[in-house]
């Protein structure tokens, strides 16, 4: 029960703004001190060596640093700025344009901070500069930089397999399409909304001196660079050259020769750079050990045990399951990170899916969406954190909040399609 | 009655096949036995986070027990590796008659004992596969250059024929195989490879000689042990070889199956045998690093030499039984 | 309130001091990972002490920038208040959150990771791979080594806000790295 109550504690203590990293870590001190004694945290040590030698997760420093080195030398900007034009007069040109670079990303990571960070530094400042809504601006990041979760190669797929005894190729392969869908959604919405609402997404403005095929020649141009980038990021891993963790440092040296070809380099932005990147890792990481805290104190104070308790409530039949087995991950994935939910709540449900005869490739998909998801949802959505840590000032958290709702309504809708027609995905909810 | 809780760390995430399936039996076994005065809490990895933290948080006491591989501390303490399994060494019959008959658990308890720990037996893999290679490999040459995923000791030796052994997380191990960023992958065998997809990317499955009996640990906390009944030690003893004993039944079960499931599914998959020019390099590589590592340790010098004396003695028996008789089968199919 | 002065000084010199160090590792870091590729790529060599060096680096990188952050008021916070609070207030929120969670925090873990780290140190702990790093200590030290320059950094805090206080500085003008951060 403590567990529960610690919960309660940290949603009041992070209202009043104190940093959400020492938060986490102050409310877990309190309440594991308070159950357990000092030596609980004896086990920190442990676990902040277990994030060191996460070498998966370096890729979130040197994505970081691509993302600010483009940034810093108005690369991005220009890649953006040119994919928009290329949607000429269409409004939400930007918007789609940064969900387009979120799957390109996506493809190359399967680490949530990497992402969404990097495309914080890189849209945001763009698309406020072109009076975008700020909710829609942030919503659209944090929604796209969440794809890396889905889209192979996918750190919860890799877990999930494990977990359930799949093999990783296959879940690679099953997620395609349904990573495929949540993208076209999430455009179909901007075209919706810009629709609806025009004044939420400005089209770029037309430069009267050039006609639109000079444009759009011009835009072409603008573009390579920086795709040819990310095309060497994502090549070097299909290719093999490179593992996807490695493939972000192939990132952040190509944005310095960039830099260079398009003399904007000097010795002074590589340093600043760094400190921006120091920065902001650390912003990311301090989350993941206050979070660590946390979640040890909840699991050595009986909260895993609790879980598992309630867990074996659910009921013993097909649907019922189903849309109770979905419930219970979206709501947890509120609060417990996802892979807690992998290793604890997902083997108390599996040998249940597995005896009603449910294909464990099909309910494995169905977790991984709903798991994604949980990154997104308010309040302690790591996305929306990691937005917020890179995001200028007048971004508010509410405007992240609010911002990613429709997109939670995008994610819920596919899981309900995958749900009920398995067969658009190319899978079967039976064997 | 004075009840005793013991927590114990395992090395394992939860519900992993056959090495987990040991502990949970040893907890069975404990709690039947004991009528409930020891109790056995497992945590696994993903509770404790430090999977290659056991022996530190046994000899600390901030778990009382764990269930690991002893050549993971070989980082810590350099004689740790033998009681593992090692290259060209003995068998899992040769070895458990090696530590329960043949001086082996005086051995470990020397080494162990300065940590504050015990180690016992703790389940046996059985001969594991030599790994799963993307091309066949003929010669010395096809192994230079080659890089592989292979930690510990056997890296060592590959490393010394020429092979370069390469880290890649668990995670991306996988792509990395598929991609050719690495060109092969040890594992374990049929029934846990199985699992992480290796037959659906590379054709050429090796048989093993690197890790011939590979044998986990149950460690204890001396002081905690210590604090035991003399009849809740024997059952916990008991209890301990029972699951190990399980454990090599099991693996024997799950690879076979798993085999015949690779079999059927993936005919792609073709068992292969190093050249003998190659497993020529390896014996001698491995002569020469078990010279070295006897010349840095006066205790790793003692216990090569009980080692190779027992194998000398209990392979010549085994020979003219076990290997008499496989022989004689392989001649009549 | 000289004295006061002075210490935040001192103590924000600290902290940058280790992003300094940090943002040092994450040059080499990039170029540590970006060698291994070209290396085992085209001259078909790994060395298993360069790869590890690379978690070596990173864990530098971010456990030596949390202090950093700290002092440039990096780390994200829920501002659904607190952006629209007095100077007053949010002094007030920052002293009382970096005495009872920052400075606890860190000593724990700096108390703790001490004893983790000295254990390597005396067992002469070194990588079980092939051709690995030796010395394993020095990394782990890392962790108590960061969390003094966090009790520092939160100290730090705490003169800061008392500073605001006292009308010395305002959190205005000390705002995130322009947006960045
Ligand atoms: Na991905
Ligand atoms: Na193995």
């Amino acid at each position: 029960m403590i567990g529960m109550i610690m919960f309660a504690a940290a949603l009041v203590m992070l209202m009043l703004g104190f940093p959400v990293a020492f938060t986490f870590g102050g409310v877990a001190l309190f309440f594991g001190v308070f159950a357990q004694g000092m030596d609980l945290f004896a086990f920190m040590p442990y676990r902040i060596m277990s994030v060191m030698q996460n070498t998966v997760l370096m890729a979130v420093p040197l994505f970081i640093f691509m993302g600010v080195v483009l940034q810093r030398t108005k690369l991005a900007e220009q890649l953006l700025t040119s994919m928009g034009r290329l949607f000429g007069g269409l409004p939400g040109g930007l918007a789609i344009s940064t969900i387009l670079v979120g799957a390109l990303l996506a493809a190359s990571t399967g680490v949530v901070g990497a992402s969404v960070v990097a495309m914080g530094l890189i849209s945001l400042p763009v698309m406020l500069a072109h009076k975008y809504d700020k909710r829609l601006s942030t919503g659209t990041i944090c929604a796209s930089g969440t794809l890396g979760q889905i889209v192979p190669p996918s750190i919860i797929l890799i877990i999930l397999g494990d977990v359930l005894g799949l093999p990783v190729g296959d879940l690679f392969k099953a997620a395609v399409w349904p990573g495929v869908v949540l993208i076209g959604l999430y455009i179909v919405y901007i075209l919706v909304l810009t629709r609806l609402k025009p004044e939420t997404a400005p089209p770029m403005p037309e430069d009267p001196t050039r006609s639109r095929k000079q444009e759009i020649v011009a835009a072409l141009i603008a573009i390579i660079p920086p795709l040819a980038l990310i095309v060497v990021v994502l090549g070097s891993i299909f290719t093999g050259i490179a593992t996807p963790t490695e493939s972000s440092a192939l990132g952040g040296v190509g944005a310095v020769v960039l830099a260079i070809i398009y003399r904007q380099f000097s010795f002074k932005m590589v340093w600043e750079a760094a400190k921006d990147t120091v920065s902001v890792t650390a912003m990311v990481f301090a989350i993941l050990i206050g979070a660590t805290a946390f979640s040890m104190v909840f699991s050595y104070t009986g909260g895993d045990y609790l879980l598992e308790e309630w867990l074996t409530m659910l009921p013993g039949e097909h649907w019922g399951f189903i849309i109770l087995a979905m419930l219970v991950i979206l709501i947890l994935g509120f609060f417990i990170d996802f892979v807690e939910i992998s290793f604890i709540i997902v083997p108390i449900l599996a040998p249940v899916a597995e005896s009603l005869g449910i294909n464990m490739l099909w309910f494995a998909i169905l977790v991984a969406m709903n798991l994604q998801t949980s990154f997104l949802t308010p309040p302690f959505g790591f996305s929306l954190f990691y937005l917020k840590g890179v995001a200028p000032p007048e971004v508010r958290t509410v405007d992240i909040y609010r911002g990613i709702i429709p997109f939670i309504a995008i994610q819920i809708l596919v899981l309900a399609l995958i749900v009920v027609f398995p067969e658009w995905f190319g899978m079967s909810a039976t064997y | 009655q004075e009840t005793f809780t013991l927590r114990l760390a395992e090395t394992w995430g939860p519900n992993f096949p056959i090495f987990g399936d040991t502990t949970k039996r040893f907890k069975e076994t404990v709690e039947k036995m004991s009528d409930g005065r020891i109790r056995i809490r497992i945590d696994s990895a993903n509770k404790h986070k430090a999977p290659l933290g056991v022996f530190d948080m046994v000899k600390a006491g901030q778990y009382d027990m764990g269930h690991s591989a002893s050549y993971y501390w070989k980082g810590k303490v350099p004689e740790t590796l033998f009681f593992t399994s090692m290259p060209f060494g003995m068998n899992a019959i040769e070895q458990y008659a090696w530590f329960y008959y043949g001086g082996g658990m005086e051995l470990m308890e020397e080494v162990y004992e300065p940590h504050n720990l015990l180690s016992f037996p703790g389940g046996n893999t059985g001969v594991q596969m030599g790994g799963w290679f993307r091309k066949e490999i003929k010669s010395l040459d096809d192994l230079k250059g080659l890089k592989m995923r292979i930690p510990g000791f056997a890296g060592e030796v590959f490393a010394e024929v020429g092979v370069n052994p390469t880290n890649i997380a668990p995670g991306e191990l996988y792509t990395a195989l598929e991609r050719n960023t690495i060109d092969a992958v040890e594992w374990v065998g049929p029934a846990l490879d199985l699992r992480l997809g290796f037959q659906q990317i590379a054709d050429y499955y090796y048989t093993g000689w690197h890790e011939p009996a590979t044998e986990l640990q149950f460690l204890v906390n001396k002081k905690v042990w210590e604090k035991l009944p003399a009849d809740l030690q024997e059952i916990m003893r008991v209890a301990m070889r029972s699951s190990a004993y399980d454990m090599l039944i099991q693996s024997q079960h799950a690879n076979a199956e798993a085999w015949a499931n690779i079999k059927k599914d993936y005919p792609n998959v073709k068992i292969k045998k190093f050249p003998k020019e190659i497993f020529q390099a390896m014996y001698e590589a491995n002569k020469k690093l078990l010279k070295e590592a006897a010349e840095n340790s006066e205790m790793a010098a003692k216990i090569i030499e009980s080692q190779r004396n027992y194998l000398q003695k209990s392979r010549a028996y085994t020979d003219i039984s076990e290997r008499a008789y496989l022989n004689t089968m392989a001649e009549v199919e | 309130m000289g004295w006061i002065i002075k210490l935040d000084e001192g103590l924000g010199w600290l902290s940058k001091v280790c992003g300094w160090i940090a943002c040092v590792a994450m040059i080499l870091m990039a170029a540590n990972v970006f060698y291994d590729v070209v290396a085992r790529y085209a001259f078909n060599d790994v060395s298993i002490a360069m790869q590890e060096m690379e978690w070596h680096l990173y864990s530098v990188v971010f456990l030596l920038g949390i202090p950093y952050a700290l002092r440039t008021d990096g780390h994200v916070r829920v501002d659904v208040f607190y952006t629209n609070w007095s100077n007053t207030r949010k002094a007030w929120v920052n002293l009382v959150g970096a005495l009872i969670f920052v400075i606890p925090f860190a000593f724990l873990i700096g108390f703790y990771g001490y004893e983790f780290a000295l254990d390597s140190y005396h067992m002469g702990e070194s990588s079980g791979d092939p051709g690995g790093l030796p010395n394993r200590w020095i990394i782990k030290a890392v962790i108590p080594f960061t969390a003094v320059f966090i009790a520092t950094a939160g100290l730090n805090m705490a003169t800061y806000a008392i500073r605001v206080l006292a009308g010395d500085r305002s959190y205005e003008t000390e705002h995130s790295g322009g947006g960045l951060a």
